[in-house]
């Protein structure tokens, strides 16, 4: 705990430089193509129209939570936030082996390299939601009070995010293999993860998979908010908090210890 | 007062290569029992002190250490055993040009170099003006930098490093790119860090000429130790003496 609050005050020293790298993050990233800022959008809705097509009229999955809602939605509600995670986590593990040559030059908090990948996922994020939104207006999904619980969601996913992607962005500096097993494992994780299926699908004796999976418990409490009008599984919730936290202490505590050698290491 | 900007004490500097970098290699050493590290010392048991307004330089065949006695000083690497302390701020005109990013523009580029500097927005704001001026690429500032030559990339990252109002210039090699007239420029601008008293500059170089005319006292770094340390002149005759006998 000591660590994060250390580590915050660092951040916020150099907050200038980690508004900078953020911005030359987004900034660059698009410069060059024709359709820019749009990418971000048509990207998750290409997505979503295919898997849509593959699971909703050919598969036949049903959305459950409510007869109404068309899977579509019901898709692309948890499927915005799980890209979120997905994305952030593997471009936060290449952040620092990018910027190898800043790291044997000049001193700053690693941890920045890290954040401001984060932070720029954030604001594609962002961006992507307009069409979310747009589709419950035309869609005439009712909502309520409850919609506010997505900014504790939305907080807990970071929190378990920015944990494993410290973790993953400072052991990908000693071996390069590990943004290849991380894409893996992240293909197989959206599979454990109720994104394209409910999960109240899920048998009862597996269920304790899906408690343990912090991915889960955030998507599916999206979806109960969002869609459903209703409150979050508390105790599921507060079991994902409190991993979340453990993942982000133990993260920030390997990240701490290899950051001395970082510059060795390239 | 103390006036020692810059401490070395016994500092010792191991790396630790792997020799593997990917699982393909790194499982089978495993199992066959390969040594996985490679060890290699770089500084062997350094002390020195800098005090406040000098001018260092520092000579050494390739693989001596040089570079990582800046790389130590800027904060970037942390020593094996023993310590160093600086005060201050650094600034380390170390390859110049590492924080650029070359889909934007010198402007957007000079705010980004400065932040990893450690400057506040208002400081660059401030200063916006006299970097554009030095850099004298006014004209491309608001070009990407992509689209730049190396000498204006270097001219333009010299620029920025200088008006960090540093308290520790750490140089190296970087005045061997440019033409003649931006070098000079360079030099110049040096002169004055070297006159105004609160600056102290470390400067790495292969030029043994630069470093008589330019500083007031010399490390000499051969086989992972000081060989000698002061009087310019004569460091650089011992160190040609111990070429010349190889």
């Amino acid at each position: 705990m000591l660590a994060i609050v250390k580590e915050i005050k660092d951040v916020i020293k150099w907050r200038e430089l980690l508004w900078q790298m953020t911005s030359r993050e987004i900034k660059a990233r698009y410069k060059q193509s024709i359709l820019g800022y749009f990418w971000v959008i048509l990207n998750p809705l290409a997505q979503m129209l295919v898997m849509s097509f593959a699971f909703s009229l050919i598969l036949r999955i049903p959305t459950n939570a409510a007869g109404n809602i068309p899977y579509s939605i019901f898709l692309f509600v948890a499927l915005l936030p799980w890209n979120l995670f997905a994305n952030s986590l593997s471009s936060a593990c290449g952040s620092l082996v990018s910027s190898s040559s800043l790291i044997t030059k000049v001193y700053f908090p690693r941890s920045i390299l890290v954040l401001s990948t984060i932070i720029a996922k954030i604001v594609d994020f962002l961006f992507a939601n307009i069409v979310l939104i747009f589709y419950m207006v035309i869609y005439q999904i009712p909502i309520n009070f409850n919609l506010l619980w997505i900014i504790p969601i939305f907080f807990i996913q970071q929190i378990f995010t920015l944990g494993l992607s410290l973790f993953f962005a400072a052991a990908n500096l000693i071996y390069r293999d590990i943004q290849y097993l991380l894409s893996l494992g992240l293909l197989l994780w959206m599979y454990l993860t109720p994104i394209i299926y409910p999960a109240d699908l899920v048998p009862s004796q597996y269920k304790i998979i899906f408690q343990l999976n912090p991915m889960a418990v955030i998507v599916n409490a999206y979806r109960q908010t969002i869609l459903g009008g209703g409150v979050p599984n508390y105790t599921s919730f507060i079991i994902a908090f409190l991993l979340s936290l453990i993942v982000l202490i133990l993260g920030l505590s390997y990240f701490k210890s290899r950051e001395k050698l970082f510059a060795d290491n390239i | 007062m103390n006036d020692t900007v810059i401490k070395f004490k016994n500092v010792t500097k191991k790396f630790s290569l792997l020799s593997q970098k990917t699982f393909k290699e790194f499982i089978p050493a495993l199992i066959k029992g390969e040594e996985t590290k490679k060890g290699f010392t770089a500084l062997d048991d350094i002390s020195f002190e800098i005090q406040k307004g000098e001018t260092i330089g520092i000579i050494g065949p390739n693989g001596s250490g040089k570079s990582t006695i800046l790389k130590l000083i800027a904060g970037v690497m942390s020593p094996t055993t023993g310590t160093v302390t600086t005060q201050g701020k650094i600034s380390p005109l170390i390859e110049l040009g590492a924080g650029m990013h070359p889909e934007l523009t010198g402007r957007e580029n000079i705010y980004l170099n400065g932040a990893i500097l450690g400057l506040k927005r208002k400081d660059i704001d401030k200063n916006i003006e006299n970097i554009i001026d030095f850099s004298e690429i006014r004209e491309f500032i608001n070009q990407p930098v992509k689209h730049y030559s190396s000498g204006m990339y270097m001219r333009l990252a010299f620029s920025i490093a200088i008006h960090v109002e540093p308290e520790i210039l750490l140089v190296d090699e970087i005045l061997a790119v440019g033409d003649t007239d931006f070098q000079a420029k360079c030099f110049k601008k040096m002169e004055e860090f070297k006159a105004a008293e609160n600056v102290t500059t470390v400067f790495v170089s292969h030029s043994l000429g630069q470093v008589e005319s330019f500083c007031t006292r010399v490390i000499y770094l051969n086989h992972h130790q000081i060989l000698f340390d002061g009087d310019p002149s004569k460091a650089i005759q011992i160190y040609l003496a111990d070429t010349e006998n190889k």
